[in-house]
């Protein structure tokens, strides 16, 4: 029975330089605000550091550190939204209600998007409109949506980071969807 | 939402986004399937938020999600490496 390598983690001096810049821009991504950022870059180091003998070596140390850095995020924003209430605006679907009619049925349907789902996603427009398309999303409605989706996160873990009842966090979810895919069909299929 | 067998569209869209996130029962299910058979702009509407959920979940949406033309600003830089050297307990 061969037992697992355990590798050193490299020196901590070289993390800044290796990681520094990939640790911030991932986490200003998230949190849309310089300073967080790197103080979000710099607890995960400092955590890093004390945890280093527990690092097993399975994962890189690019995406120990991103983990790290994950959890802090995600502590964040507990404590962010712990005391929040949501705005009126979190919940708004009117502009849901204006796409269909008194009957509940589309006013101007969804168009057929032209090319096939892998060719389409193949293509850098796309992930960068989708990408435009999320940053015009209310706060909570894009966290709520790159949480679930490019984070992988359970509905039930975002309800409760995000501090929202389950029905809430429906709603929230399909407005986002609702929206994403409309601004995708304005900006790229025109 | 009383009878499923009439399922609007305002309802089915809000239902196939909600079918992403949690299992549905059988016959909320059959009432969507049932109304897609039927209604094409719902059917554009599903495969395209499933498009877009397969997208966010690509390994290259995931390798864009972040602001990588930030650079660290120096001093900070410098700070952080100081804070390394003083926490390191080796």
């Amino acid at each position: 029975m061969t037992v697992p390598a355990v590798h050193q983690s490299s020196s901590p001096d070289t993390w800044v330089d290796t990681y520094g810049d990939y640790l911030y821009g991932f986490a200003f991504y998230r949190v849309q605000d310089d300073l967080v950022a790197q103080e979000l870059v710099q607890d995960t180091l400092v955590a890093a550091l004390e945890a280093r003998k527990n690092f097993s070596g399975n994962a890189s140390e690019k995406t120990w550190l991103t983990s790290i850095l994950k959890h802090k995020i995600m502590d964040l924003f507990r404590k962010k939204y712990r005391d929040a209430s949501l705005d009126a605006g979190d919940l708004d679907e009117r502009e849901i209600h204006a796409r269909f009619d008194h009957h509940g049925r589309w006013k101007t349907g969804p168009a057929r998007w032209a090319s096939d789902p892998e060719r389409l996603m193949a293509q850098k427009d796309f992930i960068e409109i989708l990408h435009q398309c999320l940053k015009e999303l209310p706060e909570r409605a894009a966290r709520a949506l790159t949480l679930r989706e490019l984070e992988g996160e359970s509905t039930q873990t975002l309800c409760k980071v995000l501090n929202i009842t389950p029905t809430n966090c429906w709603v929230i979810l399909h407005r986002a969807r609702f929206q994403v895919r409309q601004c995708i069909e304005a900006k790229w299929l025109k | 939402m009383i009878n499923h067998w009439t399922f609007r569209c305002k309802d089915v869209s809000e239902l196939i986004s909600r079918s992403m996130d949690e299992p549905l029962p059988l016959r909320i299910r059959m009432g969507i399937r049932f109304h897609l058979m039927m209604c094409r702009f719902c059917r554009n509407y599903r495969k395209q938020l499933l498009i877009i959920s397969r997208a966010m979940q690509s390994s290259d949406a995931r390798n864009a999600s972040g602001d990588f033309s930030r650079r660290l600003p120096d001093p900070v830089r410098q700070k952080l490496k100081d804070l390394l050297r003083d926490h390191d307990p080796s």
